[in-house]
């Protein structure tokens, strides 16, 4: 499998962002919703990547 | 506050029956296709994955793992935000492939029929207790709002009419491959109930059970354990676990594969369900948390699980409480159609057809309808005695979590399937097996039985799905790297890998037509079947009944595997199309079709970056140079297969590529085939100027080859030749005609000279003549000389000829350049000929355009005009007519002389020009007229056709057609070339 450096980055940028995440979740003083929150943003950002799926049909 | 049975009975009957009419109303069209094919129905179709498992059990997961009960929606949600790792490649083999569940995936990807089996009964026996939770969980639900009634009544006529639901509108018409879009809309409609319900519920919960969002807030400040406990990490890894559980579940549950990969329409539709099916989770969880709350605030003595119906009945809402009830109705009844749908398949495909298969003589599409209406009718109904029989009914989550686990011990196989080829099916059973082993013991055994029978202190269940996991992908790893994988087995792992290009056979077929694949299916299929499923897999491909090309018959082959594979499962599928449509000669693995190659590439094209993107660019770039090079490129492979034809080849041979590649050799037509396949088999690299007859003109073909030997790399060994074809026509023609201007040169050099020195003997003898006539008296001596005179007077007009031809060709700036008018010169042509009055009669008809004038010398183009008169006059009938026109033909000047005489024969056509040939008497004529007309025409920048004047057999007659620039006054006044017009 060919995995491009940009691909290699953004999974290190996702690990590092998801541990900033886990730990906003669980603040003692945090809201309950919080993770919903998260939640939405994630699929925002899925949403946007996938708006312009390329054509290709295999 | 309770119900009655009746009032229960009368909303499920109503529900049921509105899922009736929604799949109805679809099947006949009454709802538009725009609304029933949009990508939206299949997203929440896909909703079916939030069974009761999410609807009931999530309140309860929620109070004891907190925030660990969002881990099966994020495992799933993962799989979909990343469908392009997992679920795109699989949607398209399965698509490709025509592969309808998970064990006819594993089976044609591992070639084994034991991989379909054995994955076909581990999903039988994690799942069923999955179809007994749905239906113990509306019993149940059942009999918290009515405990008078009877549970089982009520369990049993929703399983009649599931069973019914799941025949009518799940099995089609019984070829197995159609989409069922009535099924998917009435699913999309229960998700849309199931959301709308839990949404519905949540919002009561906060607005009834709290008052709103700030006294939910300021509740919760009050419950500070409660709100801890949601913050506590659970035991570690289990969210972990639980994620990568459900992750699977996508691929590895029956229902979820049938609606991902059968039920899909559109590849886009995936695309959108890779955000959208997440939000519909996400919408769907959101509530829990109010729910449960306002549940424990009131103090509701009910299970935790049943809390969205009893939240109506503690608030004293019996319209939440219906909504409730409804919302979990939903739940169960999709997914228990839609597992049993996916499951009488599989059953099917690797259970029954393995065993058993149909006769030619029946009827294998109407046999396999009630086949897999009577294993749906089986399967919901083994659902139920599974919740029947046990006294003790087993609790949600310790079914939920068992069905589950099952279902894990397919990832590695799954990942494997995409990502590692050399993954094979010893490997993929020994792996399977173990991990199934650990499950059932460590597992399924003591919650079936209440007992632990390997009672392991200090592991828990978190553990045990660990370490099955683990187990089975090290025995996984290691047995396929110990053990041999086939051929067959490897090309399927090329087919299903990401990273190797799809390959296929090139030999050639025992049925070289679609009759022949019709002839040789009828045996196992029966004439009826055959005849449809190979004019399907024509009509897939678009290809004709005329089609004999091997590459076409390949790709029928393939596409007919395909299908037969969606009807009767990837291994029966196999062994038939193997053992009735065998290859001739088994090549080697590995040869490759380089334009499938290269079709590949280019429809992956958009998704290459970097050094990928760059090699792409520069196999496109010398893609492109062989295909424009102005030499006609062929390449052929193994046994003569066209593997290129760039597009000088189509100019050449006037065939276009799409028609030639793949086929043989001898398949392109004469004379091409002939001319290649000689020159192929031949020893020369080079082959210079061969004659081709061309739609009767005569082509002349240099060929030049050379031979690709083997590569050196691992994977391609193909090797061919490559062909190169070189017009070389206009060339030879060009050459001819620069041969004849030289020999009319030296002839016009040769006759200069023999003019000059016959000129001064002739002179000298007819002057001593003229003297012998003049002074004697003699009268036999005077006629003697005479005689004499007269020949020598001939002579000299030879010799004049002679004179003027070498003249004519030797220098164009001697000639005059003076504006002749081409009618005048015509007339005057004929007043000199008209002169001699001993010709024959002959009726001269002139046709000129007035005032059309030519640049040049007007005696030279007389002396043409009286020579074309003088040659058509000879060979013209007493009286028959001579016709002189002239005209204006695309700013040139064309005069024409046409006769009535006998014509010319084609056996003489190419000499007419040369010098001294003639078909007159010897004395007639000396041979040079037509050769001096055409020195003077060229010089005079004009060009001369002779044609047959007519199609009559007898005295077709002659058309002499001169073409010269035009002359033009106004131009030549303001500067411009004479004959631009």
């Amino acid at each position: 499998m060919y995995i491009t450096r940009s691909t290699l980055l953004l999974l290190l940028f996702g690990y590092l962002l998801f541990l900033l995440s886990v730990d906003w979740v669980s603040q003692p003083e945090g809201a309950w919703y919080r993770p919903f929150i998260i939640g939405f943003l994630v699929i925002a950002v899925a949403a946007f990547c996938h708006r312009e799926q390329n054509a290709d049909d295999l | 506050m309770t119900f009655d049975l009746s009032t229960l009975f009368i909303l499920g009957i109503v529900y049921l029956m509105m899922l009736f009419g929604i799949a109805l109303a679809t099947e006949r069209g009454w709802i538009p296709q725009r609304v029933t094919r949009h990508p939206i129905v299949y997203v929440l179709a896909l909703g079916v994955f939030a069974s009761v498992w999410s609807y009931y059990a999530a309140t309860g997961n929620a109070f004891r793992d907190g925030f660990g009960y969002l881990a099966p929606f994020i495992g799933i949600s993962l799989a979909f935000l990343f469908s392009p790792v997992m679920l795109r490649p699989l949607l398209d083999i399965t698509k490709s492939y025509q592969l309808s569940s998970l064990a006819d995936l594993l089976a044609f990807r591992y070639r084994s029929p034991l991989a379909g089996t054995l994955t076909t009964i581990v999903m039988l026996i994690g799942v069923t207790p999955l179809l007994s939770l749905q239906i113990q969980a509306v019993a149940n639900s059942v009999a918290i709002l009515a405990p008078e009634a009877s549970q089982t009544t009520l369990a049993i006529v929703f399983c009649v009419l599931i069973t019914l639901f799941a025949i009518f509108f799940g099995t089609g018409r019984g070829a197995g491959r159609e989409k069922h879009e009535g099924l998917v809309m009435a699913i999309a409609f229960e998700s849309v109930v199931k959301l709308l319900a839990m949404l519905t519920i949540g919002w009561f919960a906060v607005y009834e059970g709290f008052g709103g969002f700030r006294e939910l807030d300021a509740w919760l400040q009050t419950q500070p354990e409660l709100l801890a406990s949601i913050k506590s990490p659970d035991a570690p890894g289990s969210f972990h676990v639980t994620a990568i559980l459900f992750f699977t579940a996508a691929v590895a549950t029956p229902h979820m594969f049938y609606m991902i990969f059968n039920e899909n329409n559109d590849p886009k539709a995936l695309t959108l369900a890779s955000w959208a099916l997440p939000l519909y989770f996400l919408l769907l969880s959101l509530p829990v948390f109010p729910v449960l709350w306002a549940g424990l605030k009131v103090g509701s003595s009910t299970p935790l699980e049943y809390y969205p119906v009893t939240l109506g009945i503690d608030h004293g809402s019996e319209i939440i409480t219906l909504i409730g009830f409804l919302g979990g109705l939903s739940a169960a009844s999709g997914l228990i159609i839609v597992i049993t749908l996916a499951l009488s398949n599989m059953c099917l495909n690797h259970l029954i057809l393995p065993i058993y298969q149909p006769t030619a003589r029946n009827d294998i599409y109407r046999w396999l309808l009630w086949k897999r209406r009577t294993l749906i009718a089986a399967l919901i109904w083994i659902g139920f005695l599974f919740y029947y029989i046990p006294d003790d009914k087993l609790s949600v989550r310790a079914i939920g979590n068992v069905s589950y686990i099952a279902s894990l011990q397919f990832l590695p196989s799954i990942i494997a399937l995409l990502y590692w080829p050399r993954g094979n099916k010893n490997g993929f059973v020994a792996g399977l097996l173990l991990g199934v082993a650990i499950w059932f013991l460590f597992l399924m055994l003591p919650v079936a039985t209440g007992t632990n029978l390997l009672a392991f202190s200090g592991i828990n269940t978190r553990e045990i799905i660990a370490l099955s996991l683990v187990c089975n992908i090290l025995i996984f790893i290691a047995v396929s790297l110990w053990t041999r994988t086939s051929a067959e087995e490897r090309a399927s792992a090329d087919i299903c890998a990401l990273d190797t290009i799809r390959r296929r056979n090139r030999t050639g077929l025992v049925a070289k037509s679609p009759d022949d694949f019709i002839a040789k299916l009828t045996k196992p299929l029966g004439e009826r079947t055959a005849t449809r499923e190979v004019l399907q897999a024509m009509r897939d491909l678009k290809i004709d009944k005329q089609e004999k090309r091997p590459h076409a018959m390949r790709l029928l082959r393939g596409r007919l595997e395909a299908n037969l594979s969606g009807l009767l499962g990837p291994s029966i599928a196999h062994d038939l199309i193997d053992r009735f449509l065998p290859y001739t000669i088994e090549s080697e693995h590995g040869s490759t079709d380089v334009d499938v190659i290269e079709s590949r590439i280019e429809a992956y094209r958009s998704n290459l970056s970097g050094m990928a993107e760059d090699l792409d660019n520069l196999r496109r770039y010398h893609r492109q140079v062989l295909l424009e090079l102005p030499l006609g490129v062929c390449s052929l492979g193994e046994q003569n297969q066209i593997v290129m034809w760039n597009q000088t080849m189509e100019k050449l041979t006037g065939t276009p590529a799409q028609e030639v590649l793949g086929s043989q050799l001898n398949e392109i037509g004469e004379p091409w085939s002939s001319l290649i396949h000689d020159f192929t088999i031949g020893d020369a690299a080079h082959a210079h100027k061969r004659v081709v007859q061309v739609k009767n003109h005569r082509r002349f073909i240099s060929l030049h080859k050379a031979i690709i030997e083997k590569s050196a790399a691992h994977k391609i060994k193909q090797d061919g030749v490559v062909i190169l074809l070189e017009d070389l026509t206009e060339t030879e023609l060009l050459e001819e005609e620069l041969t004849h201007s030289e020999r009319l040169a030296s002839i016009g050099r040769l006759a200069a000279g023999v003019a000059h020195e016959i000129g001064n003997p002739i002179t000298g003898i007819a002057c001593l003549a003229q003297n012998i006539r003049d002074e004697t008296d003699d009268d036999e001596l005077r006629s003697m000389a005479r005689q004499i005179i007269e020949q020598t007077d001939r002579t000299s007009r030879i010799v004049q000829s002679l004179v003027n031809f070498a003249h004519s060709g030797s220098n164009k700036l001697d000639h005059n350049s003076e504006v002749v008018t081409v009618e005048e010169c015509i007339r005057e042509a004929i007043a000199l000929i008209s002169l001699d009055k001993k010709r024959k009669e002959i009726n001269y008809v002139v046709n000129c355009k007035p005032g059309l004038q030519i640049l040049g010398d007007s005696q030279r183009l007389l002396q043409v005009m009286v020579n074309l008169l003088n040659n058509a006059h000879d060979a013209s009938p007493a009286n028959s007519k001579i016709t002189l026109a002239s005209k204006l033909v695309s700013g040139s000047v064309q005069i024409s002389v046409t006769d009535e005489g006998t014509g010319i024969p084609e056996s003489i056509r190419d000499r007419i020009f040369d010098p001294f040939f003639t078909t007159k008497e010897p004395g007639e004529g000396t041979g040079l007229g037509l050769s001096l007309v055409y020195s003077i025409v060229e010089n005079l920048d004009g060009h001369i056709d002779i044609i047959s004047a007519s199609s009559r057999k007898e005295n077709p007659g002659t058309r002499v057609i001169l073409t010269f620039p035009c002359y033009d006054g106004a131009a030549a006044a303001t500067g411009m070339p004479a004959e631009a017009h």
